[in-house]
């Protein structure tokens, strides 16, 4: 067991995110299992204990008598320091033994940014960062979550990835790790990867080689090994409703940035937004019964003692039995002090009134994402939302007293022109007119968000050519001159951030090389605007002789062979590529849950349906 | 309405977190023992609930209180037991006691908290810690300089310093202990304390590495001293 000095902990800011012993956190002996797994969160901790994923796995792995698995997360920059100076390696917060000690450790990908500080935690453990270099002694080192759907970036690092959701697959891996430790690990690294390839929705990068061709493309990824698949596709719960999900996570006590209970009402969105990635990859929409969520609530309220419960889920407001849901959780929970609130919106009245009744709602202001400035542009992302849909939103909210509104957009999407740009300084000024009329009045705030457009893989836009950081910072410029009332705010993305999004989105295996270069010259935190350093990944590219823009900004072709292309989310590339087109004519395409099949063939081609209850009663 | 006055800790398990972290904490116990607290009234209420001063980052305690309102009657020995079984690890109910008629609140009628301190020294340290320790229970017009976010403000130390500081030499570390005065004008913290000890004393050890743990709050005539509990 690791012991830190009081002194380091003493000068370290928040120095609770190194100590554990929250509530509801398991602690089990080694001695009493047969394998032991760390989940390693590539941020700090207070991002990390937030996220719902892994808490699930947390909770499942825990339930095994046979398994113990505990939590890591990346140190922030002064703590890292202090542990460096006196060598003490990354440990898990349950029982503080170093997590090299384990067999296994599974990170979780959520943002391409994170992928410096996988490096780094691996460093700091003192595990080999390259696969190659790992020998039996080394725990096995595991990715799943949305990124994992372009694993390439990250074949050199990690052993193998769960694509998909990891309910089911999890226990596999974990009774494949069981069995092979207990027949005395036979064949060592090789021997499990070989058992863990067999399973569904498992990928073992070094099962595989990568061919190129003369211009830069990929040639081919074939299969070197006769336990790997040729296609490795996702897992996907049949059955959310019966699928476990935490009564009992951990209470932390610091403030952490999802300080509450999360209730996930439905997996999936159909709503067929052409720039998302978890619109596909989460497919198809698989709801939890009303009666379900009522009972989970219950536990979670009794388990937790937290104050207030959010509904998530990728469009909450398109639960279909979401209006009496929310009545009887806040009528349940009233008396104990319990409020529930929504995540988002949508753009209707409908959710305004939802709005009104979940009183949380009214402290933040309302949160729309029209996406786009013009119709055209929301045709072409297929954003189901019209110009008079947000209008009689945005009316309604501000007669039920809401002057506030957060408004967000993105710039960069295939097709854009400088009209459709400008289109969002004028929705903005159409939001502040809505309020006058409304209230007679000026009076209302407008914060416009906008972030740049990073194509991902598994999407409609999987071949588009991101806009160049120029053009983005031209049309950032170009709205910032247009937004000039003193009512309006105006957020954007860094430029250089989201190209290196693109480029670790859609790279290729050589893509990781130059990632290993930008660790070495020091890169971690990506993903905070203050540890992001362009100079040093741009010489990190240099170095490895990776194009950056090879990846970010060109415009591949509908027949090359993408990095992704083994890696199947169970919707057909044709349905992709079909997207695409309808894209650029402005074709809209409908919502498959309350309309007819779109084909995309993930029903079909993973043997699911999709779960509305609303639809069927 | 019942209202209970508790004594609880803060123990090495948690000793990194801040007073409103703890605070918080305990909140969430109470509401997951299901007792009927009561709430403000407003757009957002909040359980009423009070401590009797705040604790600092770094330092446990063996004595904290704090009174707590509830919208119903109950027994002191219910409310206890079932508080107890959803208490984080760190965080231990000692007592409790149900508060009949008014009561001044907690953070009025405290004025003096003890500490017990662990410094970490060198082995031979014993002479020149006596020394330093004498040296300023004798000196008068200590100043103390605080900077804050707020501005430098100079406090005169031994206003809050309620006895003799004593320091006991134990292989590898200072035991030292500090009686300080709480005021309706303000205090002295006891790392405040040590930093002069150490700084303009010459009291050796490392004060980063200090362990600081409150052994009691009390209410003090000057004479007598009585814990939050023992106050009628």
């Amino acid at each position: 067991m690791i012991q830190i000095d009081p002194a380091i902990l003493s000068r370290v800011t928040k120095p609770a995110r190194y100590t554990g012993n929250e509530w509801n956190s398991v602690r089990k002996s080694p001695e009493s299992v047969e394998a032991t797994f760390v989940l390693a969160f590539p941020d700090v901790y207070e991002v990390g204990l937030s996220n719902l994923g892994f808490k699930i796995l947390y909770h499942i792995l825990n339930q095994r008598p046979d398994v113990a698995v505990e939590r890591a997360y990346a140190p922030w920059v002064d703590m890292e320091k202090e542990m460096r100076q006196a060598a003490i390696p990354l440990y898990a917060i349950e029982s503080f033994r170093p997590i090299a000690d384990f067999d296994a450790i599974g990170f979780t990908l959520q943002y391409e940014m994170s992928y410096s500080n996988i490096l780094n935690m691996l460093d700091l453990a003192g595990i080999p960062v390259l696969s190659a270099e790992r020998t039996d002694e080394h725990p096995l080192i595991i990715a799943g979550g949305p990124c994992a759907f372009n694993a390439e970036p990250l074949a050199d690092f990690i052993d193998f990835f769960i694509l998909g959701e990891a309910e089911e697959a999890i226990e596999d891996v974990a009774d494949a790790v069981v069995a092979w430790k207990k027949a005395g690990k036979p064949q060592g690294r090789t021997g499990i990867l070989e058992k863990v390839a067999a399973i569904d929705g498992v990928y073992v990068p070094a099962f595989y080689d990568v061919t190129y061709n003369n211009d830069g493309t990929l040639k081919a990824v074939t299969a070197n090994n006769s336990a790997a698949k040729p296609t490795i596709t996702k897992r996907v719960v049949k059955d959310l409703d019966k699928a476990p999900f935490p009564t009992n996570p951990v209470v932390p006590y610091l403030d952490i940035v999802h300080d509450r209970i999360m209730l996930e009402l439905f997996r999936g969105c159909t709503r067929g937004c052409r720039f998302c990635q978890a619109g596909v990859i989460y497919r198809p929409v698989r709801e939890r019964r009303p009666e379900t969520l009522l009972k989970l609530a219950q536990e979670l309220v009794d388990s937790t003692g937290y104050s207030e419960m959010s509904l998530t889920s990728l469009s909450s407001a398109d639960y279909s039995c979401l209006h009496d849901t929310v009545r009887q959780l806040i009528s349940r929970f009233k008396e104990q002090g319990v409020s529930v609130s929504l995540p988002s919106l949508r753009i209707d009245s409908f959710s305004i009134q939802l709005a009104r009744e979940v009183q949380q709602v009214r402290k933040s202001g309302l949160t729309f994402a029209p996406e786009a400035g013009t119709q055209r542009m929301r045709d072409v992302i297929n954003k189901g939302v019209t110009e008079q849909d947000l209008e009689e939103a945005v009316g309604s909210a501000f007669k039920a007293g809401w002057s506030t509104v957060k408004l967000y957009f993105m710039i960069g999407l295939p097709t854009e022109t400088d009209e459709d740009v400008a289109g969002i300084a004028k929705l903005a000024y159409k939001v502040l007119d809505i309020y006058k009329n409304v209230k007679g009045r000026r009076g209302a705030k407008v914060t416009v968000s906008v972030s740049s457009f990073v194509p991902k893989p598994h999407t409609s836009f999987q071949w588009y050519g991101q806009n160049s950081v120029e053009e983005i910072e031209r049309k950032q410029k170009l709205l910032r001159s247009l937004l000039r009332d003193r009512s309006i705010s105006f957020n954007w993305h860094d430029a250089p951030i989201s190209f290196l999004e693109a480029v670790f989105a859609r790279g290729d295996r050589r893509t990781g090389k130059a990632l290993l270069a930008a660790w070495r010259r020091g890169a971690k935190f990506d993903g905070w605007s203050e540890h992001f350093h362009y100079d040093v990944w741009m010489e990190a590219f240099k170095e490895s002789g990776v194009d950056p823009h090879f990846y970010a900004e060109r415009e591949r072709p509908q027949d090359e062979v993408l990095p992704w292309d083994h890696l199947s989310a169970g919707v057909d590339k044709a349905f992709l590529a079909r997207e695409y087109e309808r894209a650029l004519s402005g074709d809209l395409t409908v919502d498959c849950r309350r309309d007819h099949c779109s084909t995309c063939g993930v029903c079909q081609g993973l043997g699911v349906d999709v779960v509305d209850w609303g639809a069927r009663v | 309405m019942a209202k209970f006055r508790l004594e609880i800790t803060k123990g090495e398990e948690i000793r990194y977190i801040s007073h409103l972290d703890y605070a918080r904490s305990v909140e969430r116990a109470l509401r997951r023992a299901k007792l009927p607290v009561a709430y403000s009234e407003g757009f957002n209420p909040h359980m009423k609930m009070a401590f009797a001063s705040a604790l600092s980052v770094g330092v446990t305690s063996d004595a904290e209180y704090m009174d707590v309102e509830l919208a119903d009657e109950m027994s002191a020995e219910t409310f206890v037991s079932r508080l107890k079984t959803q208490l984080p690890p760190g965080i231990t109910l000692k007592r409790g006691k149900e508060l009949i008629g008014r009561h001044a609140a907690l953070m009025a009628v405290v004025n003096l908290a003890t500490y017990h301190v662990s410094l970490p020294a060198a082995e031979d340290a014993g002479g020149a810690a006596q020394d330093a320790v004498s040296r300023f229970n004798e000196a008068t017009g200590i100043t103390y300089v605080k900077e804050s976010p707020k501005g430098r403000r100079e406090i005169d130390v031994k206003q809050y310093i309620a006895e003799s500081v004593v320091v006991k030499e134990t292989p590898g570390s200072l035991e030292i202990k500090v009686v300080i005065r709480i005021t309706p004008t303000g205090s002295i913290k006891p790392v405040e304390v040590l930093e002069v000890l150490t700084r303009e004393f010459g009291l050796p050890g490392r004060l980063d590495a200090v362990q600081i743990n409150r052994t009691g709050l009390f209410v003090s005539d000057g004479e007598k001293r009585l814990t939050p509990l023992e106050v009628e």
